[in-house]
């Protein structure tokens, strides 16, 4: 260094780079993600949860009997283990990964769209990876393997709805409006044909609300594994496009005139975001808004770099998820609501609040 | 390639359709480097598809794009980018990125995979923020900046670019007078220091001949006139390209070659005969009296001449804001041999001769005897006077001259519609004598 230029002066009205806001957003998760077992639709004393947490995490070292002072249930003490460890905590880690998958899947598209609406539940890519995965269910393909086949159809049926919005983004109608619209289109339209699958399989009435609204449980770790695997290898991937996402919203040729390989970056990242968002829905169902919102407290707080807002929002995103399900749990002990209903209760008046204020201003995130 | 090319920018024989449309026809344009190159033209004359096809953005039908001597097609798109920069008529960024940021993606095709900016492209970025008068606001977001603030960090960040062609598609045009002179100084300053080459499209044929070392001309997608301001600028060149009629003035300060516009070239005269407009017509007037006639006559299409005149007469003013040639005496003054000899080339070349209801003293009548040796060679139109107004100072003499005159065969008019009208008629036949 050792140049004279003074540093140049921040101002509110555009924060400047802020990685260390990824850091606090980490540790917040860390920590929330230790301490959401306590919640569960079975009471389990906080004390003991921890105690299984750390005994565990340390392998077996620490606490070498967690349930001792409390109540034990007939299952005894590994009941509560399995209870704590399996059922909470695989459920609070898919919460994270799907929500991360949804927040960065967001991210992603408002930039590749350059607008600040885009989001996989409102452009139906949800629905597409839905739609595949539901077939996997309702045909009964490849039972024994279906936490390999599920992810796999959720794929096609996301990139497939990822490519007619491509299209319809490249069609000389290709406005912002007719994107959106077309998003919207096949969204209900994808959703009405998940749902009549549904109530009409072959295997019977299959839990409509389940998929349509978004759900956390039933999980195990393998179910886990896979979305981690899938949304951390293509979250990383979209979030080494930072920089060609901050020239992207300059326009297609004015970031190609720097560099950019616009037409390909585009297609890579709304393939890759496709596929994270499949990963993310294939096991919940459909969860709306979380892509949507996540990016935009990130743009709020840390400024519209996106080599921020894109880690940004998979960490403001799994937080999201993991804080629907830890108020789902307070507003309503003892169920464990579809999680969905709970992003939408939060997401759509925001959706509507950014919808009213973008008459004003075209800025994407901050004012 | 090995050896250093000359020329920055070459075209050969490139022709680049849409559909049916042809954009560029057949277009060679080559471009030394570090010369200042305004490109200019009708609007849909093929100026931002020229510069789209120098940056690689489509592929011609036929011909080549080099730059530096490399196939612009050939290059990788970063390739590119360190070779050629380019700033857009607007620029709508969609997120409100600091002005530092945004001149630090000038960076990008300088940058390895994941490598983040050193502290020397920020040093990089400061000191070209600072070129264009931003340094101030490097912390501020583009979207809160003014539209030429923003054109000029998108100039800074060309500059961080290093790219050694700058091409400028109308970069002035969402700019108001001030900012445009502002932005286009610091261009061609940037162009001088650093020995950029720099071809920008420019509406303004005024700002192009001021700033600019070459004008390069196009129409209907060809190359029509090429060469230093001074030679390239015409009134012919601007009815024929523009269908304009425009009178050509030097700037007495810069020297730079400038053009009034007056008006359309009227469509029934259009062509390649008719198109510097008709005429010229001469008046003779004074105090006023020929004002109307002499804007009549330039609205109608016409060129005009006047005079004689003196100084400080209202008539000398309305002539020259018309851009009319004048002949001119000072004040109070007879009629001077050398004025005298100025309005005998005017009333020799004129197509006629219009006579306005003008006061004749001494000092004006040799406007009516030199007006008197026309007679029978040239149509010439006596305004009629109003009648009971004075007007005749010299005893008499004014009188007989203009009744010899109308006896020649100079014809009556009454006010500016029937002075048209009778012109329109044709070339009134010269009184059978």
């Amino acid at each position: 260094m050792g140049v004279t230029v003074a540093p140049p002066p921040r101002t509110a009205r555009a924060p400047g780079r802020r990685s260390w806001v990824l850091g606090v957003l980490l540790a917040t998760l860390g920590v929330a993600v230790f301490f959401s077992p306590i919640l569960g639709t079975v009471a389990v004393p906080p004390e003991t949860v921890l105690r299984i947490l750390l005994h565990q995490v340390s392998g077996g070292t620490l606490f070498s009997d967690p349930c001792a002072g409390g109540s034990v249930p007939a299952s005894g003490c590994a009941g509560l283990i399995e209870i704590v460890w399996d059922a909470r905590l695989s459920e609070i880690m898919l919460a994270v990964v799907v929500g991360a998958g949804l927040g960065i899947s967001g991210g992603t598209l408002q930039g590749v769209f350059r607008n600040p609406l885009a989001d996989p539940f409102l452009l139906g890519i949800s629905s597409g990876g839905t739609l595949g995965a539901a077939v996997v269910v309702v045909f009964r393909i490849g039972v024994s393997e279906q936490n390999l086949v599920l992810p796999l159809f959720a794929f096609v049926g996301a990139i497939g709805t990822g490519a007619v919005i491509l299209v319809a983004a490249r069609s000389r109608f290709g406005s912002v409006e007719t994107l959106l619209l077309t998003g919207v289109a096949l969204s209900s339209f994808l959703s009405a044909v998940l749902a009549l699958l549904l109530l009409y399989s072959p295997a019977g009435s299959l839990q409509v609300d389940f998929w349509l609204l978004g759900n956390l449980g039933s999980l195990d770790w393998t179910q886990d594994g896979i979305a981690f695997g899938v949304v951390l290898v293509a979250g990383t991937l979209l979030a080494t496009y930072g920089r060609e996402l901050n020239l992207l919203q300059l326009g297609p040729d004015v970031a190609q005139s720097l560099g950019v390989d616009s037409r390909k970056v585009r297609v890579r990242l709304l393939l890759l975001a496709s596929v994270t968002t499949a990963a993310a829905v294939a096991f919940t169902g459909i969860i709306g808004f979380v892509g949507l919102v996540s990016p935009h407290v990130v743009r709020r707080i840390a400024g519209s770099d996106y080599r921020i807002v894109l880690p940004g929002a998979a960490l403001v995103g799994g937080g999201f998820l993991l804080a629907a399900r830890d108020l789902s749990l307070v507003a309503f002990p003892g169920t464990l609501l579809p999680i969905g209903i709970f992003t939408s209760f939060a997401g759509a008046p925001f959706f509507a609040y950014l919808l009213f204020r973008r008459r004003g201003a075209s800025t994407m995130g901050v004012p | 390639m090995t050896e250093a090319p000359e020329s920055a920018l070459q075209l050969r024989g490139v022709t680049v359709r849409f559909g049916e449309r042809t954009a560029l026809q057949d277009v060679d344009l080559e471009v030394p480097r570090g010369q200042f190159v305004a490109l200019t033209g009708p609007n849909g004359s093929g100026k931002t598809t020229l510069l789209r096809a120098a940056l690689g953005f489509l592929i011609p039908q036929a011909g080549s794009v080099q730059v530096f001597g490399s196939d612009v097609r050939r290059l990788s798109i970063a390739e590119r980018a360190r070779r050629v920069a380019w700033v857009a008529q607007e620029e709508n960024p969609r997120e409100n990125a600091l002005l530092l940021d945004y001149v630090l993606y000038g960076r990008y095709a300088h940058l390895g995979w994941l490598q983040g900016e050193s502290a020397r492209d920020r040093d990089g970025a400061l000191r070209a923020l600072r070129a264009v008068g931003l340094e101030e606001r490097a912390g501020d977001g583009i979207l809160s900046v003014s539209g030429g603030e923003k054109q000029r960090a998108i100039l800074a960040r060309a500059l961080v670019q290093e790219a050694p062609l700058v091409l400028l598609d109308e970069p002035t045009s969402h700019l108001d007078i001030a900012h445009q002179l502002d932005f286009l100084t610091r261009v061609r300053e940037l162009s001088r220091e650093r020995g950029v080459t720099v071809v920008s499209a420019l509406h303004d044929l005024n700002l192009a001949a001021r700033f600019s070392d070459r004008i390069v001309v196009l129409s209907r997608g060809r190359r029509v006139a090429d060469g230093a301001p001074a030679d390239v600028l015409s009134e012919e060149l601007l009815a024929r390209v523009w269908g304009v009629v425009a009178d050509l003035r030097r700037d007495p300060r810069t020297g730079a070659p400038y053009l009034l516009p007056h008006h359309l070239v009227p469509p029934s005269t259009a062509g390649p005969a008719t198109f510097l407009g008709k005429g010229p017509v001469h008046v003779v007037g004074g105090g006023g009296s020929g004002a109307p006639y002499l804007r009549a006559l330039a609205e109608a299409g016409y060129r005009v001449t006047a005079g004689a005149l003196h100084l400080l007469d209202s008539d000398l003013e309305t002539a020259e804001s018309l851009g009319a040639l004048t002949a001119v005496e000072v004040p109070f003054a007879p009629i001077g041999d050398e004025v005298r000899e100025r309005l005998r080339t005017f009333l020799e070349a004129a197509t006629a001769i219009v006579v306005a209801p003008f006061p004749v003293g001494p000092s004006n009548l040799p406007n009516l005897e030199e007006v008197r040796r026309r007679l029978g060679q040239v149509p010439i139109l006596l305004v009629r006077r109003a009648p009971g107004v004075e007007w005749d100072f010299t005893g008499g003499e004014a009188s007989a001259l203009e009744e010899e005159l109308r006896h020649g065969g100079a014809r009556s008019v009454d006010g500016t519609d029937e002075m048209l009208a009778a012109l329109a008629a044709g070339p009134v036949a010269p009184p059978a004598q």
